[in-house]
């Protein structure tokens, strides 16, 4: 199972940092924050899994702050937008 | 501000503590000075209402909302891995019951999660824009039927 | 009864790689920020919904159960808070290159 939950950590990763193309082309900035929101809701996803596969409970505390800071990313964000 | 509703927000933030670090005695001073500041913050930029959740009203959206979330999900995965892409994209005019404020920005928090519809407030007017994939679908009855059972594990019988 | 929580496991976290997928798919192939916020808004949030849910079986107490859930509303509350956020700067036309 360890292997299992390891391997779609793997993938779920991958394929967030594929959806990073969105930052090279964009257009607008939103597109970008969004790729970004991806990424750490995957990221979200793959320590889960890497903390219940390796049972390291720590991973868990880690995924909680990803979570936390991703929020805040994007509310700065999307501040930062209405006041250039 | 009540005292029990203060109450009601500590307990909540302690619950969450509880879950989130476990129960170790060695934690509690920095668990009486995390609640006691989250829930110092949470009252300033959120003063309780008069409003009390109904936990059967919240019961019945907890157990409708999974199986919206996986509406929501099949239906932009179908038409992402769609070769023709099949979007029928548009917006729908909506007037909320709640007026505008924090029951009806929760509510259109949690329509984004609901299938096919990302509502917009647009200055806190009293119409909002519904985005939807497709506007063939139901989305305004669909809208009004998630309002309806939001407004009841609000604790009340309208708005 | 181990075994069908394994079972179960497999299932749900391979469907919640297919969402994830589907997230990307939709951020690369969707026309506009609008509709590309749907797919990001639903596609992951539903990913990590069911990748949550299939832990649970593996997770190795009830209180390690709980957090793992807590973690997902949370996540969700943000999602939803922030998709509004995001929704409001296309509606005002922010968010220009």
């Amino acid at each position: 199972m360890p292997e299992f939950l390891l391997l779609a950590a793997t993938v779920i990763l991958l394929m967030v940092a594929v959806g990073l193309v969105r930052i090279l082309r964009g257009p607008a900035d939103v597109d970008r924050l969004m790729a970004v929101q991806l990424l750490g809701t995957g990221g979200i996803a793959a320590l889960l899994l890497l903390g219940i596969a390796t049972s390291l409970p720590g991973a868990v505390d880690v995924a909680l702050v990803l979570a936390l800071l991703a929020a805040f990313a994007a509310v700065i964000f999307v501040t930062s937008l209405d006041s250039p | 501000m009540t005292v029990p509703a203060i109450l009601r927000r500590g307990a909540g933030f302690l619950a969450l503590w509880l879950v989130l670090a476990g129960l170790n005695p060695g934690d509690l001073p920095a668990a009486i000075v995390a609640v006691v500041a989250a829930t110092w913050v949470s009252l300033r930029l959120l003063p309780p209402g008069d409003r009390i959740i109904s936990l059967p009203g919240l019961g019945a959206l907890a157990v409708r909302f999974p199986r919206q979330s996986l509406e929501a999900g099949i239906d932009v995965a179908r038409r992402a891995f769609a070769p023709d892409l099949p979007l029928n994209v548009g917006t729908v005019g909506y007037t909320p019951r709640l007026p505008a404020g924090p029951a009806r920005d929760a509510f259109l928090a949690y329509a984004s999660l609901m299938p096919g519809t990302v509502p917009v407030s647009v200055n806190g007017g009293v119409t909002i824009m519904i985005h939807c994939l497709d506007t063939r679908q139901a989305v305004v009855q669909q809208m009004a039927n998630d309002e309806a059972r939001f407004i009841r594990m609000l604790g009340g019988a309208d708005a | 009864m181990m075994l069908l929580g394994d079972i179960a496991t497999g299932l749900l976290v391979s469907a919640g790689v297919v969402f994830f997928l589907a997230g990307t798919v939709g951020l690369l192939r969707f026309p506009d920020s609008m509709t590309r916020l749907h797919a990001l808004t639903k596609a992951d949030s539903l990913g990590l919904g069911l990748v949550v849910l299939g832990l649970l079986p593996q997770a190795a107490s009830v209180l390690e159960a709980l957090k793992l859930v807590a973690v997902w509303l949370l996540t969700q509350l943000a999602g939803a808070t922030v998709t509004q956020l995001v929704a409001r700067a296309i509606w005002r036309g922010g968010g220009r290159s």
